[in-house]
């Protein structure tokens, strides 16, 4: 994989710095601080409870943390609404596959792109340099193009809530890649897929990384971890615990304690 | 053409702007909003105190000036918008679903007794009337041929709310809604501002009711609280659900149904001596069970939402599901 050395001189992709956020008396994450490196794939690991999801909501938006900081392309992002720290090019899945269900595979994948000059309502009406439905040839050249890459061009004209919750996360993969955008977080995208598919995952985050995309993943299957990241963040009780090549981190004491015990036994 | 059939084509031109209307807010914003019949209340009442001149006592309400019919259907739909404006800035911010249901039900409610008991607004219960073929004596029309006017205008108007409609489903505004209805929290990860663009949708809708409205005086020539109960909004989520939720052309093939049903399912029932109400109770009957049938066996409505097919042939051969 990539050499370290080759992105020492990159800003880290993104910079989580004192992250605290509590519910009640209960701290989800409490002074997480972490970098994930530009152009490399940056695992995020920990038992149930550690507070991943919770710092990926904070990150994006979604949640508001207590104190702490998150810096992403110069910028401090917290307090910033979703769709803000989306546009800036961050953007996030989720645990469970959100397409929209209702909309085809490929409208679900035209609509990743966000488009501020088309979206406007005035826009919509008088339709400057639209086509068929509101789709502009070139992004439905691209979205083709992307469905073709994941095998999903048979079922683009399919309601995406009919898929499968493998196609699903394929969908999802699909949307990024519409998207491009400059760092995406995937919150546990194996949940519920099979050999297969994870690899067929596996090598598009590679395609992540080959086109510009930094990766941060949450996951709890340590093979395609240790498959797919050069970088690992252990988080345990809402903060980082240890970090480093996945390697490194099998004779952690404090990993093992916290989290690898099973798996290093094998 | 019957004086029957000139008043049901006009009301259902009136109805089925209000349809489309509403189809915007339910159909692709996915937000069943029960003050929806406000917004077309407000176009009314402020069609009228904008045309039919000063309150002569006892009546009272406010304004009451002599503005031509098209200039006050104008201002009447911009109040309509600014109200929804401030509903749905209130009701979108957080709440969704049953919760925000409840919010706009409270809403129209307020507008409601407030048309009705603050008297000085629009002369309460008693409400307001006098505004008589509008626009009849620029064109010099009598009384009847002004009836087929009115109608060859709604129809017209119509056909084009209809259009306007068509464009914006279209768009990838239409589309932007459709994915908050679908997932708000994926949209919102991929970049579109919630709360704007649900609220654009909200205005844009209210904005076409209160449209809706304005016609709908003209042809009533007056309004009153009996007129606008907040029940009245069922026979529209009716026409939007048995039509098809989001798809226009099932809108108007909703509105057509359930006019259909409104006006004629009645009509061959017998009369039951003594208990004159009994027929008119029996039509609510028949639309809350169409109602309950459709949710039942075909929420998506007998036209479903069309979605975009791809017609390019793929290179790729199998799709090799996983």
């Amino acid at each position: 994989m990539n050499a370290p050395s080759k992105t020492l001189d990159r800003p880290p992709a993104l910079a989580v710095r004192g992250l605290t956020k509590h519910f009640g008396g209960v701290y989800a994450v409490e002074d997480c601080s972490f970098e994930a490196p530009a152009g490399q794939v940056t695992g995020l690991i920990g038992p149930n409870g550690a507070g991943k999801s919770t710092a990926i909501d904070l990150i994006s938006g979604f949640k508001l943390p207590d104190t702490g900081t998150v810096i992403f392309k110069d910028r401090a992002l917290e307090g910033l609404p979703p769709h803000v720290i989306s546009r800036l090019g961050l953007i996030r899945t989720f645990q469970a596959p959100r397409e929209w269900p209702g909309l085809t595979v490929l409208e679900n994948v035209v609509m990743a792109r966000w488009d501020a000059g088309r979206e406007g309502f005035l826009r919509g009406l008088v339709g400057l340099g639209l086509t068929q439905r509101g789709t502009a040839a070139d992004e439905l050249v691209r979205a083709r193009e992307i469905l073709d890459e994941f095998g999903l061009a048979k079922l683009r004209n399919e309601r995406a809530g009919n898929l499968s919750g493998g196609q699903k996360r394929l969908v999802e993969f699909a949307r990024i890649r519409m998207a491009q955008p400059e760092l995406v977080i995937l919150d546990e995208p194996m949940g519920g897929v099979n050999p297969v598919l994870g690899e067929r995952m596996a090598v598009a985050i590679e395609a992540f990384i080959a086109s510009g995309t930094s990766v941060i993943v949450v996951e709890h299957n340590l093979p395609f971890i240790e498959r797919v990241t050069q970088h690992v963040i252990v988080m345990a009780q809402g903060t980082v615990i240890a970090e480093g090549p996945f390697e490194t981190l099998r004779s952690n004491r404090d990993v093992i304690d916290a989290y690898l015990g099973e798996v290093v036994k094998q | 053409m019957s004086a029957y059939l000139v008043s049901v084509l006009t009301e259902g031109a009136i109805f089925g702007i209000m349809a489309l209307g509403l189809n915007v807010i339910w159909g692709w914003s996915g937000d069943f909003d029960l003050a929806y019949y406000g917004y077309i209340a407000v176009g009314a009442y402020m069609t009228l105190v904008l045309t039919i001149g000063p309150a002569v006592a006892p009546a009272q309400y406010i304004l009451g000036l002599t503005l031509p019919y098209p200039l006050a259907v104008v201002i009447a739909v911009l109040c309509s918008m600014a109200v929804s404006l401030v509903v749905g800035s209130i009701a979108l911010r957080h709440l969704r679903g049953i919760y925000f249901s409840i919010v706009t039900l409270g809403a129209v409610y307020v507008m409601y007794v407030l048309a009705g008991q603050y008297v000085p607004l629009f002369d309460g219960y008693n409400g307001l009337s006098g505004l008589f073929d509008p626009m009849g004596d620029w064109f010099g029309l009598d009384y009847q041929s002004y009836q087929y006017f009115l109608m060859g205008l709604c129809l017209v108007l119509f056909v084009l709310v209809f259009l306007f409609m068509w464009r914006i489903s279209g768009s990838r505004f239409g589309m932007a809604l459709r994915t908050l209805r679908e997932d708000e929290r994926a949209a919102a990860a991929f970049g579109r501002d919630i709360y704007r663009l649900k609220l654009k949708g909200y205005v844009l809708g209210a904005g076409v009711g209160g449209f809706a409205g304005a016609l709908f005086v003209a042809y009533l020539s007056a309004f009153n609280p009996s007129a606008w109960s907040p029940v009245e909004i069922i026979v529209l989520y009716a026409a939007v659900l048995v039509g098809g939720r989001g798809n226009i052309w099932g809108v108007a093939l909703g509105v057509f149904i359930m006019g259909l049903i409104v006006q004629e399912s009645t009509r061959f029932l017998p009369e039951v001596p003594g208990h004159p109400q009994i027929v008119l109770a029996l039509r609510g009957v028949i639309i809350g069970l169409v109602l309950v049938l459709f949710l039942r066996f075909r929420p998506q409505g007998l036209l479903p939402e069309r979605r975009y097919v791809d017609a390019q042939p793929k290179l790729e051969p199998d799709a090799r599901p996983v």
